[in-house]
């Protein structure tokens, strides 16, 4: 088996570098060999950052190149864009439909126009996480409705329960349902977006 | 980032991040002490270390600089006891002094220096190879090449270094320090070692008699090193078929192991992990083959190693390495495929991926919302325009080197640890514009203090503005000798520095709230004016404790903070918050502005500034 890699982008504070040692858990669980890449960059909060994750049977490395990834999981419309290259040509991307426009910045294209050009590049999936990660208990776990997001494709053998399990392990309490339930409505609303365009 | 995830027994499976298991490799080998200065890619080994110290008996500390870290790590080791030190690429040239020196007199307790170098240079002013560092002061290098190796070899080193008595270098890269991997925990011993201080002034002076003497010896520890290391269980040979040997160093094995089972090749592998000295064995019979292919990053280290050692031993095989990967940047398993499949002679063609053919604005890394960096940097750029000057702005390593960014524009140059006052002092013996320099708190205490006596002494006329947000921030929140408290948040003397720069004989010293621009701005102002009118040097402080430690702790203590709105019938649509200011917070939104309650951290900072007065406190937010 060549190794399966998932690209999660997004902007710093938004919870990227948990989501991959989630992630790199689950599948350790899962009975694969894992590699988690993460790039700690110049900020705390606000800027442009990237997360790999691969796994395999061996032990793969840790770095995605341009046209390999198999998953995309943005979770702002800007960032998904900008690491798109990333994605193989027939890669699936999932979006949170989310846009929030650089400090500053002069030119920014509209929610729409990112939406439509990403849609047109490869295969996609949009899910609006904010609304459900606010249904599950708390706006900041837009990160596990996208993780929950993920656990829907097929693409990838990232399994809702063993994802369960590690967040149930990690957070506990209240935090730990609310993530679980943000997990589960990501789930159910990517299956969903996924049905719709299989009728399609 | 850093967890108590390196408790645990042996036998133990755990997904740790590499510099975790660097860190679970020293508790393994039972160190009595860790110290490091932070600095990405190396910061989580002695903060996760800093965890588990009192679960595991052992001391760690902040130190203010890497020569002060690897000088208390050292003194340990001349206890007989084992120790650690851990700091990025850059921080080494910092510790090089005693270093170079390290190598002549060797260790008694095991000593372990890691280098976590930058490939890319993702967060760091350069992107330097450390490995070289190990050959001009006789310290060994020793190269991991996945996060369990990281584990395994921080701990077998401690006694490599005992048996040689000699320090090492555990040279990592941010891909192998910032990724996580499957590690398996070993046993951790009870060393029970008595600490006493080993007494040897003809070793440990480094005066001229014995100094040659040292040399010498050094250079017969390092060739007898190479001769060992040839069964040393970290290098290995794999057989495979044809004449072209491929040889990884380090982390570059991690991308060779991928690309040779991408292009389904079986060529003859040589691993290595000590890259300084090569382990002499196994370099005569990677001699033997035709043709060598050497991938590592950066600069070409074994690769030269081997053509002098080819030269040495009369053989030539043709060898290959820089010519096919690259010099600059860092590697992937696709690039090492490409370089791999034009001399192996298979196809291969590198994939090319989709764009969204979209023209993206770029998403620089900015100052948080909150941040008193933005407030200083607002308030001393209105400062110089009311004093009718132009500065030369001088700057310096921290979060605050993000004034470089739009709008601020405020790091006409940024260098080395404390080199906005060094270089700054250059520029302003000669600048007819006023030199302004901006250095944070945690570097000021690095490598400020030198240069401000400097500017007293010899009577600069500087504004030097420290940017004070009591703690170490950009690598993740490290206390200081400014903060207060130690590793894990107790109590601790607080240096200050305002007092600091007064006792060095600076005349004009003020402290500012930061948030406070108004008075912050009239601080500059005055300060600029001091030192055109006196030629000396002024310190202003501009204090505020980073804005994201002091929400995590109102979050804690269960305390509402206030956020802040727009009122839009009021705002006059300047753009002053957004285009001057530049809160992440803040957006425009048809002709006004409006406010991201999820972002906003409740500075107030916005509603000061505002001229039309249209923005204030929104209630009790979350």
């Amino acid at each position: 088996m060549r190794p399966r890699s998932i690209v999660i982008a997004g902007v710093g504070g938004q919870g990227l570098l948990t989501m991959g040692s989630l992630l790199g858990e689950a599948l350790l669980r899962q009975g694969y060999r894992v590699s988690v890449g993460e790039v700690h960059g110049l900020s705390q909060r606000g800027g442009s950052v990237v997360v790999f994750v691969r796994y395999a049977e061996y032990q793969p490395s840790p770095v995605v190149a341009p046209g390999e990834g198999d998953v995309l999981v943005g979770l702002e419309l800007i960032e998904a864009a900008r690491r798109l290259h990333l994605l193989s040509r027939s890669g699936l991307a999932v979006v949170n439909d989310f846009l929030l426009p650089p400090p500053a910045a002069q030119k920014v294209p509209s929610r729409e126009e990112l939406v439509a050009s990403i849609g047109k590049a490869v295969k996609s999936v949009f899910v609006e996480a904010l609304p459900l990660a606010e249904k599950a208990g708390s706006p900041v776990a837009v990160n596990m409705v996208m993780l929950g997001a993920l656990a829907a494709c097929s693409r990838v053998d990232v399994s809702l329960d063993s994802l369960r399990n590690v967040v149930a392990a990690r957070f506990r309490g209240a935090v730990g349902a609310v993530n679980v339930r943000a997990l589960e409505l990501g789930y159910e609303e990517a299956l969903k977006k996924l049905r719709e365009q299989v009728q399609d | 980032m850093a967890s108590r995830g390196i408790i645990g027994e042996a036998g133990v499976r755990r997904l740790l991040l590499g510099n975790e298991a660097i860190a679970r490799g020293a508790v393994e080998a039972g160190i009595s002490a860790a110290t490091a200065y932070p600095g990405t890619p190396s910061t989580e080994i002695v903060e996760t270390l800093a965890e588990v110290a009192e679960e595991y008996g052992f001391y760690v500390e902040w130190s203010t600089n890497e020569k002060v870290a690897l000088e208390v790590a050292i003194g340990v080791s001349m206890m007989g006891l084992r120790a650690l030190t851990a700091m990025k690429h850059v921080g080494l040239n910092v510790a090089s002094d005693p270093l170079m020196s390290l190598g002549y007199t060797g260790v008694v307790g095991g000593l372990v220096i890691v280098s976590a170098d930058d490939p890319n240079a993702h967060s760091s002013q350069n992107e330097q190879d450390n490995r070289i560092y190990g050959m001009h002061a006789y310290i060994p290098v020793f190269e991991p090449s996945s996060v369990q190796e990281a584990k395994d070899m921080t701990r077998e080193l401690f006694d490599l270094s005992e048996k040689y008595s000699t320090a090492v270098l555990l040279r990592t890269t941010t891909r192998l320090s910032h990724s996580r991997g499957e590690v398996v925990f070993g046993e951790v011993p009870k060393l029970n070692r008595e600490a006493r201080f080993h007494r040897d002034p003809e070793r440990w002076a480094l005066l001229p008699p014995y100094n040659l003497r040292k040399h010498r010896e050094t250079l017969e520890r390092i060739k007898k090193l190479g001769e060992d290391l040839g069964s040393w269980h970290f290098n290995w040979f794999a057989e495979g078929d044809g004449d072209t040997l491929v040889v990884s160093a380090g982390a570059a094995h991690m991308y060779v192991a991928e690309a040779l089972k991408t292009l389904d090749v079986r060529s003859p592998l040589l691993k290595l992990s000590s890259v300084y000295p090569l382990p002499r064995r196994m370099v005569e019979k990677a001699l033997e083959f035709d043709r060598i292919v050497v991938v590592e990053e950066l600069e070409p280290f074994v690769e030269h190693q081997l053509r002098v050692a080819a030269s040495e031993t009369g053989r030539t095989p043709r060898i290959v390495g820089k010519e096919l990967f690259p010099r600059v940047g860092e590697l992937n398993a696709q690039l090492v495929a490409s370089g791999l499949a034009k001399v192996l002679g298979v196809r291969y063609e590198a994939q090319q991926g989709p764009s969204a053919g979209v023209e993206l604005p770029p998403r620089p890394p900015t100052l948080c919302p909150g941040c008193g960096h933005r407030a200083a940097y607002y308030a001393v750029k209105l400062a110089a325009m009311r004093a009718r000057t132009n500065p030369v702005w001088a700057n310096d390593i921290g979060c605050y080197t993000l004034g470089f960014y739009p709008p601020f524009r405020m790091a006409d140059f940024t260098w080395s640890m404390g080199s906005a006052l060094g270089i700054g002092m250059g520029i302003s013996r000669f600048s007819k514009e006023p030199v302004v320099a901006f250095i944070g708190d945690s570097t000021f205490f690095h490598a400020g203090v030198p240069g401000l006596v400097n500017a007293v002494y010899n009577r600069y006329p500087i504004v030097i503005v420290v940017m004070d947000n009591e703690i170490t921030a950009m690598t993740g929140h490290q206390p200081h000798p400014g903060s207060g408290m130690g590793p894990l948040g107790e109590p601790r003397p607080r240096v200050s520095i305002e007092e600091l720069a007064r006792a060095c004989g600076v005349e004009f010293v003020e402290v500012v709230p930061a948030y406070d621009v108004k008075r912050l701005m009239d601080a500059a102002e005055r300060a600029i004016r001091y030192v055109r009118e006196r030629g000396l040097p002024a310190v202003v402080v501009a204090r505020q404790r980073c804005a994201l430690v002091e929400l995590r702790e109102k979050r804690r203590r269960g305390e509402k903070i206030t956020l802040y709105k727009v009122l839009r019938e009021k705002c006059v649509g300047c753009g002053i918050c957004v285009d001057k200011f530049a809160c992440p917070a803040i957006l425009r939104e048809n002709k006004v502005v409006k406010i991201l309650p999820e972002l906003c951290a409740g500075c107030g900072v916005c509603a000061a500034i505002c001229p039309a007065k249209a923005i204030v406190p929104a209630g009790e937010g979350a």
